[in-house]
């Protein structure tokens, strides 16, 4: 599963209402952040948030271990689920 | 949690070379009042020369001082960087540019006041910028100190305290091991976020 989280403060709330615009993708809550998750890649378009670049390169508060930022540019911020190694595995 | 009893800047304090003008630039230009100075004859094991160390106000009662010394040359040449600290070719310009002095003002109309006193002077504002959160002007004083006023433009929330904590939190766990990266500490911040922030409440 791919989840990021997000600070809900007045700037960053367009980047979780964009986010959820996509029927894979669910957004919850913990506490004071956002949690945006999905089976599959999460993707959102910069522009759509109208968020400028400072609070855009600012706003993602933590990414789960098996998910990955592949995108975070002017354009899109791309998280995408990464397979981790099974337990006990060697790394 | 350790009582926490302190109040303020007392005094940053700086070295100049050009106590004229630092002068001209905190007083006349910036309308900081002189408020303190200590004029000493050197004095101790080392060839301390004699010095004046003076302070402005920079409101609340916290000041900004600087240490003139009599007979002392400039300890570098110029060139990036500022009198306290030279830096080479081989230095980014973020780094150089990383430190400085950031005053509070209140308001949009006073952050304004104080870009029309910098910009009739011989040190104009470099650059205005607005964070989101913060709006701020910034300059290079006369000994090539970057200073910065600005104002925020919402109050802080509670729960950027507990996004506060909680970075420092993961970033030191990030640090204690090889190879820290951005992604690593978002990671572990995530592992925070979970294990803490549901059960968040707003202090009262």
């Amino acid at each position: 599963m791919t989840a990021l989280y997000v600070l809900d403060v007045p700037e960053n709330s367009p980047l979780a209402t964009v986010a959820a615009r996509d029927p894979e993708v669910r957004v919850d809550r913990i506490g004071p952040y956002f949690a945006i998750t999905a089976d599959g890649p999460i993707v959102v378009d910069r522009r759509a948030t109208g968020c400028r670049h400072a609070v855009w390169y600012s706003a993602v508060a933590g990414v789960a271990r098996d998910s990955r930022i592949v995108q975070h540019d002017k354009d899109a911020l791309r998280v995408e689920p990464v397979a981790l190694p099974p337990a006990g595995a060697p790394s | 949690m350790l009582e926490h009893r302190v109040q303020g800047v007392d005094h940053a304090a700086f070295p100049t070379f050009d106590p004229a003008g630092t002068v001209r630039f905190y007083r006349d230009v910036l309308g900081f009042p002189v408020v303190h100075s200590i004029c000493a004859a050197g004095w101790g094991p080392e060839d301390h020369p004699d010095f004046v160390h003076f302070f402005f106000d920079i409101g609340r009662g916290d000041r900004i001082a600087f240490f003139y010394y009599f007979g002392l040359e400039p300890v570098h040449d110029a060139g990036r960087g500022d009198v306290y600290a030279r830096f080479g070719p081989d230095v980014p310009e973020f780094f150089v540019r990383s430190r400085h002095l950031a005053i509070h003002v209140q308001d949009e109309a006073d952050l304004l006041e104080y870009r029309r006193r910098l910009d009739d002077s011989a040190w104009p504002v470099e650059m205005q910028i607005r964070h989101e959160t913060i709006e701020s002007i910034y300059t290079h004083d006369p000994n090539g100190y970057m200073v910065e006023l600005t104002r925020a433009m919402r109050p802080v929330t509670p729960q950027e305290d507990l996004d506060a904590n909680l970075t420092i939190d993961a970033l030191l766990d990030v640090v204690a091991e090889p190879d820290p990266t951005f992604g690593k500490l978002l990671a572990r911040k995530a592992e925070l976020i979970v294990e803490r922030a549901a059960d968040w409440e707003p202090a009262r």
